[in-house]
């Protein structure tokens, strides 16, 4: 009974594995929403085509907003408690920092709506270009919230959280694609802009994973456990769900040059890389508290 | 001086107390009246514990062992569950103790993740006699009863005297005796803590998280046990 010490259940289930998918997806949503306006000329205006997503856009990251922010909260043991980490503000917590930035980003996205229905382009390009920062940081600190952890080498590296950003980009790009496929346009100029983003962020996603696959077999003996673990326990979702399904198939269908700019094609591989974003989140949020259970 | 971000320390410091634990592992004799004794002050709820004793079998019969380990909160010089909790709820005493504001934590749980030692644990919600509940909790090495001159809990009742518990920063105490003359060790001192519970003669088994892995029968169907019914999704949701 006392050889594994039950308390110690790992602390964060599937509430903050949604949250984390589900933020990095309305912070991209937002990237691309704002972007004619922040991006204007630059690349040729590449980033005009997506005007016509503009609003739509908007609604969509405050719906996905006002679902995972209360799911925060209600993830909290005081849920009544969650505006602490403001107000009792902690710097070195990466988790007092997204607090913070998850009320501004919400903030932006209305005042960015506000302005957009007023025709206001100054308020509308400063909400967008800081909105979109704090749309990175979005993923940006529940990776560095994962990293701060030394003690826990699966996650105590500093590819994680650019893996967060990179992972919410295919998420945001699944989002846009979909919406912008229902609604009958995803054209072809979009759809063009949406493969350079989806392309670039499905190569990176392969890199890293290649990356964490030798830091795991090459590194000390946790990270060698944490390789074990993630075998044993979660080898479906790791092998199966996040590197065939989720970045090897929607990076082949990219990288087919005419396919690849298919829209329906294109919103397929951009799902399909959703499905992997959330699945490798979820296998390292998992495994990386499993590696100390035993000890 | 602290480096970086490193808590302010306590070990060495002039002026200051630093309370540690020496827990002599040869004199441990697995009768877990130090588990009784802390469930009893603090009314520890069933489920969690604020500290337990390893219990560890080595070999092949005949040749076997069984080991014991007294675990429990280090009470860290450089506590990363201190650093990372997002409204200092866990704070470090001048002294050494890591304590919790339980009126401040929201039991977000950070600090669980942050301890290498799987000191922390989540007090359920509706208790009946102490209110305290749906915050995180943990070892306080006593600190009401040391502020008054009293020994820990688990340390006034330890019948074989394995658990001993002063100031290491006065060199006549007893653990800053134990510490110089006997061969001691901490736990995962490669992780940058600095944990205050010093060990003597701990086994190998014991202290290497890769070789700590259950080996007797009755330790792996625990394992067992514990894998199928902390998966995934009812890893929280079944704390609370
Ligand atoms: S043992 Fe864990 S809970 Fe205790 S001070 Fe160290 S890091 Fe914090
Ligand atoms: S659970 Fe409580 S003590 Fe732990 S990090 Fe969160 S607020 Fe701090």
């Amino acid at each position: 009974m006392f050889e594994y010490m039950d308390y110690n259940i790992a602390p964060w289930g599937h509430e903050i594995v949604i949250y984390f998918f589900l933020i990095g997806a309305a912070g991209m949503t937002f990237v691309y929403a704002a972007a004619p306006v922040v991006f204007g000329n630059v690349f040729g205006g590449a980033a005009k085509s997506m005007e016509p997503f503009q609003r739509v856009g908007l609604i969509a990251s405050l719906v996905l907003l006002a679902i995972c922010g209360p799911l925060l909260i209600v993830d909290l043991g005081q849920p009544a408690r969650f505006l602490y980490p403001i107000l009792y503000f902690h710097w070195t917590s990466p988790l007092s920092w997204g607090s913070l930035f998850l009320p501004l980003f919400g903030l932006c996205i209305v005042g960015f709506y506000y302005g957009s229905i007023k025709d206001n382009q100054g308020l509308m390009r400063w909400t967008g270009i800081l909105g979109s920062l704090l749309a990175l940081s979005m993923p940006l600190y529940t990776g560095l919230d994962l990293m701060v952890n030394q003690t826990r080498e699966l996650w105590s590296n500093p590819t994680i959280p650019l893996l967060f950003v990179i992972l919410s980009m295919s998420s945001g790009t699944a989002v846009v694609a979909v919406i912008q496929l229902l609604r009958g346009q995803l054209d072809q100029r979009a759809a063009e802009f949406l493969h350079a983003f989806l392309y670039l962020s499905l190569a990176v996603t392969f890199a890293l994973f290649l990356a964490e696959w030798v830091v795991l077999n090459y590194g000390t003996g946790e990270k060698q456990q944490a390789w074990e673990i993630i075998n044993q326990q979660f080898a479906f979702k790791y092998w199966g769900m996040t590197f065939l399904i989720g970045i090897l198939a929607p990076l082949v269908l990219v990288a087919i040059p005419k396919l690849g700019r298919d829209p329906k094609i294109l919103t397929l591989a951009a799902v399909l890389s959703a499905v992997g974003a959330y699945s490798f989140r979820e296998v390292l949020i998992y495994a990386g508290q499993l590696t100390q259970i035993n000890f | 001086m602290p480096v970086g971000l490193q808590t302010e320390p306590s070990l060495g410091v002039p002026g200051k107390k630093r309370w540690a634990m020496v827990v002599d592992l040869r004199r441990c004799i697995g009768c877990m009246a130090c588990v009784c004794a802390d469930k009893a002050e603090y009314d520890v709820p069933l489920g969690v514990w604020r500290t337990t004793v390893k219990v560890k079998d080595t070999g092949h019969y005949p040749n076997t062992k069984r080991h014991f380990m007294p675990r429990l909160c280090n009470h860290c010089d450089n506590p990363p569950c201190v650093r990372n909790c997002p409204t200092q709820a866990t704070y470090k005493h001048e002294d050494g103790f890591v304590l919790q504001r339980y009126e401040r934590c929201i039991s977000c749980r950070t600090c669980i993740a942050a301890c290498p030692y799987n000191a922390r644990h989540v007090l359920p919600k509706n208790r009946d006699r102490v209110k305290i509940g749906g915050v995180v909790d943990k070892c306080t090495f006593c600190n009401h009863r040391v502020e008054k001159g009293l020994a820990p809990a688990c340390v006034q009742t330890c019948l074989g005297r394995s658990r001993i518990f002063g100031d290491l920063n006065d060199p006549n105490s007893e653990v800053s005796r134990l510490v110089a003359r006997h061969k001691t060790v901490v736990l995962k001192p490669d992780k940058g803590t600095r944990p205050q519970v010093y060990y003597i003669k701990p086994d190998r088994a014991q202290t290497e998280q890769v070789f700590s892995a259950p080996q007797s029968y009755a330790a792996r169907s625990d394992a067992q046990a514990f894998y199928q019914r902390n998966r995934g999704s009812k890893f929280f949701s079944g704390v609370l």
